[in-house]
Formats: C-alpha cells, structure tokens, sequence
C-alpha cells in the first residue's frame, strides 16, 4: 500500500510534507521491541533491523500521517513519543499564511 | 447488575499482556460468580458452544495486545452488547508497565484487580443510568460525488460538509455541528464492530481525535476536524455500528458539537469539490 505515496512531493493541508515534523520518536528506554506499531502502520514508518541493537526505527518519518497517532494507542509500555498537536497546527497556519502574503 | 455478563478475554499465554486477560477474567469471576467466562481457544473451534450465551449476555471482550484475538473471534458470531477492555489502554491510564515476565507479577495481579473492579463500577453505573431517548436527524435529500473503483463505492456529500485530510467530516448546523467519518475512512476500516464514543460535555480541541472505533481490521480514530464541546452523541451506533459503514454521513453521523471557533478553523477543511478530487488521488495512489 501506499506505493504510489511521495513524500518528497507531497503535501498536508496545502503545506509542503516535508515541512512538518509530525511523526512518533520510539523512547529506547521503554520499548521493548514487540513490533506490534510497524505490524499495525499501513504506511512503513517504522523498520525492522532484527540484527543491531535498535531493532526498530522510525526509517520514513514524512510517511506518517499528520495527527494521527494510532501507533501510540496500542503500544503498551508508551514508547512512543508525538510532538505538540497544538504546535503543529500552529506552524502549519503560519507556514499557509506566509505563502499566501507571497502569492 | 441485572443483564447477565460474561467475560472474553484472550489469554495469550505468550505475553505478559495476555496474562494479565486471563488474570482479569478470574478476579471478575471470584468478586462475581454469576459472571460466565469464556474460553477463547473453545470459542475459536466451536463457534455454536457460546453462541446463546454471547447474545443474551453483556461480553466483556479483553485484548492484550494489537493483534486483537478476542475480538477477531467475535466477528462471526451475533452478538448483543460488548464492552472492550485493551490493556495498552490501561497500561497508560494507570500508568503502569507489565513488563516482559513469564508469570504475571504481584504487581501485574494488582493492575488487574484494579482493572476488574473498575469494570463491575462501570457495569453498575451503566446499569443506572437512565438512557436518553434517540433521536432520529432529518438529513433531508442529500446530492453526492460518486466513484467506483473495483467493487467499492464512495460517496462525497456536494455541499453542506466540510472535510479534513484526515477523512472526517463537519457541518454545521447554526451554533452546532456532526461530526463524522467519510466513505474512505469507513472502507478501510470495513465492518466497524464498536464505537466508542466520548461522554457529553467533553471538550475537544481541533484534530483531537474524540471517538475511537474497531473493526477486525483496524483501531481507528475520528480527529475531530473542529474544537468544541461534545453537546450530543449518537446512542444508536452502541447498538449498530454497522451505520458508520452504511450511511457515514447521515445516521452514522458520531457526536455532535457547540461549535468556538468554527470561521477560522474552517480555512483548514476542504469543501466537498475539493475533498472529491483528494480522495480520489488518495485511493488512486494505494491501488
Ligand atoms: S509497539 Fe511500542 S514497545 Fe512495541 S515495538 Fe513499537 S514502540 Fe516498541
Ligand atoms: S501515527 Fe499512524 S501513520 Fe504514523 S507511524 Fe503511527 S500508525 Fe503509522
């Protein structure tokens, strides 16, 4: 799935991707590598290196999906970490107002 | 507690997360012995043992993990009521960490009694609680955006409903608004078996995500496109979550909202027109 998906050109909100950073940090302290958020997320946030020590990495971060947080839900140590939606929402109103003064 | 109940957890023997399940299921039976417990390795091979029980009674369904067991184990069978208990979710509102231990530790059996006595106040409470009367939403006659692709179909209301990129929808009703989810939310999701609604007079902040669904397939999320305060909820989908994938934008409409600050949170939707043609290029890209 979402093969055709690129993140390089896409946009959220009328806001280049690229230029959000809404995506989980994995919190190495707590996960404990159950995989259970790369086997649920449609979209290859996440990868699996079975063979180092971080068995699991956030490898497309411009993948996830703005707002949504569906990983976090089912992780149950809380190992996942999202930025401020508030802020998010504001940088994204800030960024739409700055291109539209320079149309 | 008048209605029978019985229990369903998953018992994953495997994790400690399907330990705790089972635990559960026992602490209910011990503080309640008219509670039935059902075996889900017996309900997977033989769907007709508790079929009469499953659709009289209340089922306390207990996940341990996203792999979901006993709900999946549902999907066939009719059922009546179901309350969903998911232990990621407890874990996090008791701030709690299971831990990856063989046996459940002292401290994994006292999370699930908290948890087991949590789930008979609630039982109680909503055995209490007078029911408010559903109200059926006149929708009147409603012009849809059509498209086939493969044996799908969606449908994008024209006008009246704005959308976010997170495929929910708002319209606004003077000082209110519904709330729901669109035709490619509910698709891929497929048969949504339970809603969770939030409680009256919640408030909700723009892409807060405010009510929670299941199918087998997926846990999803409406994010709320508005803030606001939750001022009504739609009491049929407990009955028949069926709705959100029949008829999302009429009767399957979630939680309606005293709307705050609509005008200028609105420059963030997309019209019908527009929400068309990116749920189009959306699906188009995930053939
Ligand atoms: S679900 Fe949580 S614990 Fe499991 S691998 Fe992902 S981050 Fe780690
Ligand atoms: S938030 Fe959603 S899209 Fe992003 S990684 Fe988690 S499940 Fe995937």
């Amino acid at each position: 799935m979402a093969e055709k998906y690129d993140s390089t050109t896409a946009t959220f909100m009328g806001v280049p991707r690229k230029e959000i950073p809404w995506w989980p940090t994995i919190d190495y302290a707590k996960c404990n590598f159950c995989m259970d958020c790369d086997k649920f997320c449609p979209h290859k946030v996440f990868e699996k290196h079975e063979d180092k020590e971080k068995k699991l990495v956030v490898a497309n971060p411009y993948n996830c999906v703005v707002f949504c947080r569906a990983c976090m839900k089912l992780c149950e140590p809380d190992a996942l970490i999202f930025p401020e939606k508030k802020e998010i929402t504001a940088l994204i109103k800030n960024i739409r107002n700055k291109s539209e003064n320079n149309d | 507690m008048t209605k029978k109940v019985s229990v369903l957890p998953c018992c994953g023997i495997n994790k400690t997360v399907g330990l705790v399940t089972t635990e559960i299921g026992l602490k209910l039976k011990e503080i309640n012995r008219s509670i039935e417990l059902i075996s889900p390795a017996t309900l997977s091979v033989d769907q007709k043992r508790f079929q009469e029980l499953i659709l009289e009674s209340q089922v306390i369904v207990i996940d341990g993990c996203a792999t979901r067991c006993a709900t999946k184990l549902l999907e066939n069978g009719q059922y009546t009521k179901v309350k969903r208990i998911f232990i990621p979710e407890e874990s996090k509102k008791y701030e709690f960490r299971l831990g990856k231990t063989l046996r459940l530790s002292g401290e994994g059996k006292k999370f699930a009694e908290k948890i087991a006595k949590r789930i008979l106040d609630e039982l109680k409470k909503e055995a209490e609680r007078v029911k408010e009367p559903i109200v059926e939403r006149d929708f009147g006659t409603i012009d849809y955006f059509e498209v086939t692709y493969d044996k799908y179909h969606f449908r994008v209301p024209k006008a009246g409903y704005y959308f976010s990129e997170n495929d929910c929808w708002v319209k606004q009703e003077g000082e209110k608004a519904l709330l729901g989810v669109t035709d490619y939310l509910q698709n891929k999701s497929s048969d949504i078996l339970f809603v969770d609604l939030p409680e009256i007079g919640k408030e909700v902040e723009q892409f807060d995500e405010i009510v929670n669904f299941e199918s087998v397939k997926a846990l999803l999320s409406l994010i709320s496109p508005v803030s606001g305060v939750v001022s009504a909820i739609n009491g049929k989908l407990e009955e028949e979550p069926d709705l959100l994938n029949n008829d999302p934008y009429e009767q399957g409409w979630t939680i309606e909202i005293t709307l705050t600050d609509f005008d200028e949170e609105k420059e963030l939707l997309m019209d019908g027109k527009t929400y068309f043609e990116y749920m189009k290029k959306k699906i188009e890209e995930e053939l």
